[in-house]
């Protein structure tokens, strides 16, 4: 036999903390109940109509058969160990304790503070679902599921961090995800012990196997829709407690090329735009190298009148064409920076100071010229047509201009042959980073540079290797 | 299975072509003036065959050229003739690398520059050459587009200037000029050895030697059409054009106003060129791996880059002896190790599918 008190000590001996809440009632009988809870996590209307309401009212002398019958709530779970207690209680839940008992329940009462379902700002769409995923895993496995209604959807919790007890959720369909993949990517997270996950970034890295490579091994989706059409191609999803950006494995270069719009908009249009995303990103990696290569080593790829016109925009400027550069992608670096962290009307204030008084100032000055900002803003431009790959581009640009500045074209051609020599082989969860274009598949073509019509995705892409290769079938 | 034969095709289709299109075309022009295609044609024609001959072979055996030659004569003399295979890659590789940096020196910089810019290259090769053929395999998947489109681009801007009054009087070259430039060209000729060293690390299916002869044809008729087009541009002057394909394209009438654009779709293909450069020296590897049995690959690398480094720094400023060297003599290494041994390789005792 337990009392109540020894029950409250158990758990109070842990959590010290003062927004650990113990809220002691009786029945009508006398007999005597503790909810223990976290303030702030748990939701406090709930425990009174849920919990405190029905046990107050109880006529007869309640054991825990008794009392379980008793609770309104759906969610409740028997338990035996105090520690158990502690990590629930810690997750939100409440730990109700009854006079004599040596068991108690966990009843899911969890209602932490987030927000609300809304349209994710990195994946805006025209066409489509404007769902997006947010920090709250119940609320996120709970849009995929509105989506994905198979019995076949498997959803599988690892706990990540030692003192953040972050829920990992990985989600596959069963049958269609490649045999062991699930398991590779779980012993891949089992094997990091770290403090604390705030993030799915922190996931990414523990199962990208190559954390200090410039590229990412796994996708990342804010919207459910998306997610949930890579689930259903084979792949494992992994949703992180915490985090509204959800992971996909394996990965492959060209998924951040694909928009969720290609797939809702006609297939001629999407090849277009994918093109376009493709050309763009050439571009803004590539043009602000080629403008100082050819500025310092190679002059006659400017044609002629437009090198008349650069020429007069550079006569006097008290840098060389790499250094100039070098200070304008700083600038535009900074900006960018300044403007993602500053409120938003601060950040309009200084979008003007960044236009007006740094751009138009400095180019009156002499200090930059005007080619070299109009070619960084159009960079910046290019590059931000693939968001996903931002991290990646900007970083090449800079690697790129380095290059350039220092051993000109064929350095930018030896860095390419680089790039591809490193690419080709680089793989994620044994799916090739290059695929479907090295090695070439050429099924996967079609939903790649291009993108076919419905009817000419018949199967899923041949390089996930999935378990069930048809997902389209015309009767 | 490490490579496909879809990407040896790519090889022998795109490799194959865009290593003749520096000083082959100018070589060949000096050697046969207006002729030059039947010069070509010969060599092309001898190398088609002994492609087919180990592509062929390729679909009697599962086995690699080293274990053939291993269960013929026994390990130690298979390990020697590797050993003699990664000389001869060395050996076919200097000219070719000679001959990209002063290309490099030409075409990418207006002011000659030192030697040391030249140099990074090897930070390139010391990397791709230590890798498998997986890999080798795969950057030819991405090479294959790559060359293709930039072709397209600067056959695009030549092809409206050539002259067939360049090619008239056809074969007036006396026949011992046709085969002393057949000749002395055949030490850009080691695509039979690819097959050679690529036999029984691809899986072969019914038809693939056809594909692989095909393809290889398909980079010769490449080869062909560029110099038909040099030539036709040139006349009688092509041999003192030299890096063919940044001339082909000078007489654009556009070029006026839009700059030198061929230079980004050369700057693109100097890509490709790298990678057909890097396969002789990653073969050269692979030989030496086979004949020493050590497998450390990042210090194999380091070692067979770094003796052509110094060969590249020798023949610096010898690279006219060299070539006329390698035109003189080098046919013979070329022949016993590009055609005869290939077409021996049908003797060695194999189990037969």
């Amino acid at each position: 036999m337990v009392t109540l008190e020894k029950h409250i000590k158990s758990v109070k001996d842990v959590l010290t903390s003062e927004d650990i809440i113990v809220f002691e009632f009786e029945s009508s009988k006398g007999k005597k109940f503790a909810a223990i809870y976290a303030d702030g996590l748990a939701d406090k209307q709930l425990i009174g109509e849920l919990v405190a309401k029905p046990l107050k009212a109880a006529e007869n002398d309640a054991n825990a058969e008794d009392v379980k019958k008793l609770l309104a709530s759906p969610e409740v779970k028997d338990c035996k160990k105090a520690k158990d207690a502690i990590s629930e209680i810690s997750d939100g839940n409440v730990a109700l304790f009854i006079d004599g008992e040596s068991d108690f329940y966990i009843i899911g009462l969890k209602n932490p503070p987030g927000r609300t379902v809304a349209e994710p700002p990195t994946q805006v769409t025209l066409k489509g679902p404007r769902e997006g995923f947010t920090e709250d895993i119940k609320t996120n496995l709970g849009l995929v599921r509105k989506r994905l209604k198979s019995d076949k959807l498997k959803v599988k919790t690892v706990k990540c961090g030692e003192r953040s007890d972050t829920a990992v959720a990985l989600v596959y369909l069963d049958g269609v995800c490649a045999k062991g993949l699930p398991e590779r990517v779980e012993k891949q997270i089992a094997a990091h012990e770290i403090d604390l996950v705030p993030d799915s970034s922190y996931i990414s890295q523990f199962i990208s196997g190559k954390p200090r490579s410039v590229f990412k091994r796994n996708g990342t989706s804010e919207k459910p829709d998306i997610f949930c059409a890579k689930i259903s191609e084979g792949r494992v999803g992994l949703i992180v407690d915490g985090s509204p950006i959800a992971l996909t494995v394996p990965y492959m270069l060209v998924e951040d090329i694909q928009a969720a719009e290609d797939y809702y908009a006609l297939s001629y249009r999407s090849t277009i735009t994918r093109l376009l995303r493709i050309f763009a990103l050439i571009i803004g990696i590539f043009l602000p190298a080629i403008y100082v290569a050819a500025q310092l080593f190679k002059i006659q790829i400017i044609p002629f009148q437009l090198l008349l016109k650069v020429s007069s925009s550079v006569s006097g400027l008290p840098v060389s064409p790499s250094i100039e550069m070098f200070l304008t992608l700083f600038v535009l670096e900074v900006l960018n920076e300044a403007s993602v962290r500053m409120p938003k009307y601060v950040g309009l204030a200084m979008s003007v100071v960044g236009a007006l008084v740094l751009g138009d100032t400095a180019v009156k000055a002499g200090i930059i010229s005007t080619p070299a900002i109009i070619i960084i803003a159009f960079s910046a431009i290019c590059l931000y047509i693939t968001p996903d790959l931002v991290e990646t581009t900007t970083t090449l640009r800079w690697i790129y201009l380095i290059v350039a500045g220092s051993i000109g074209p064929f350095g930018i051609a030896l860095f390419t042959a680089f790039l591809i020599c490193y690419l080709v082989t680089e793989q994620s969860y044994g799916v090739p980073l290059m695929a479907p274009f090295a090695p070439v598949i050429k099924n996967d073509l079609y939903d790649s540079m291009v993108k076919a019509n419905l009817y000419a995705l018949k199967n899923r892409p041949s390089a996930l290797r999935s378990a069930q290769k048809v997902r389209l079938k015309t009767k | 299975m490490k490579i496909s034969v879809r990407q040896i095709c790519f090889i022998l289709l795109c490799y194959n072509a865009v290593s003749k299109m520096l000083l082959y075309p100018t070589v060949l022009s000096h050697y046969c003036g207006r002729d030059l295609l039947f010069a070509a044609l010969i060599d092309f024609g001898v190398q088609a065959v002994v492609v087919w001959a180990v592509s062929f072979l390729c679909s009697r055996t599962d086995k690699t050229f080293f274990q053939l030659l291993e269960g013929t004569f026994g390990n130690i003399f298979a390990r020697i003739i590797y050993g003699l295979f990664a000389l001869f890659f060395i050996a076919a590789t200097i000219v070719p690398l000679c001959e990209q940096k002063l290309y490099v020196h030409t075409i990418f910089y207006d002011t000659v520059p030192s030697l040391l810019i030249f140099l990074p290259f090897f930070f390139f090769s010391i990397y791709a050459a230590g890798k498998k053929f997986t890999n080798i395999g795969r950057s030819a998947d991405v090479c294959m587009p790559i060359f293709v489109l930039s072709l397209i681009f600067v056959f695009s801007m030549s092809v409206l200037e050539i002259k067939w009054s360049s090619f008239m009087p056809v074969l007036k070259t006396p026949v011992k000029d046709l085969f002393g430039g057949a000749l002395g060209t055949v030490f850009r000729f080691v695509e039979p050895c690819y097959v050679l060293m690529f036999m029984g690390h691809f899986k072969y299916k019914k038809g693939d030697a056809a594909k692989m002869t095909i393809s290889y044809i398909g980079g010769a008729l490449t080869v062909l059409l560029f110099l038909f087009t040099f030539y036709g541009i040139y006349g009688d002057i092509a041999q003192s054009r030299q890096f063919a394909v940044s001339k082909i394209s000078l007489f654009f009438p556009a070029i006026d106003t839009i700059g030198r654009i061929d230079f980004i779709a050369l700057y693109i293909l100097e890509i490709v060129m790298l990678f057909a450069l890097v396969l002789n020296i990653q073969l050269a590897l692979h030989c030496v791996m086979k004949c020493t049995g050590y497998q450390n690959r990042a210090v194999l690398s380091l070692a067979v880059n770094a003796a052509l480094i110094i060969l590249l720094l020798v023949f610096d400023h010898g690279f006219n002896n060299l070539h006329t060297f390698y035109a003189k003599w080098m046919w013979i290494a070329f022949a016993v190790f590009a055609n005869a041994i290939p077409v021996l390789a049908w003797t060695l005792r194999r189990k037969e599918r």
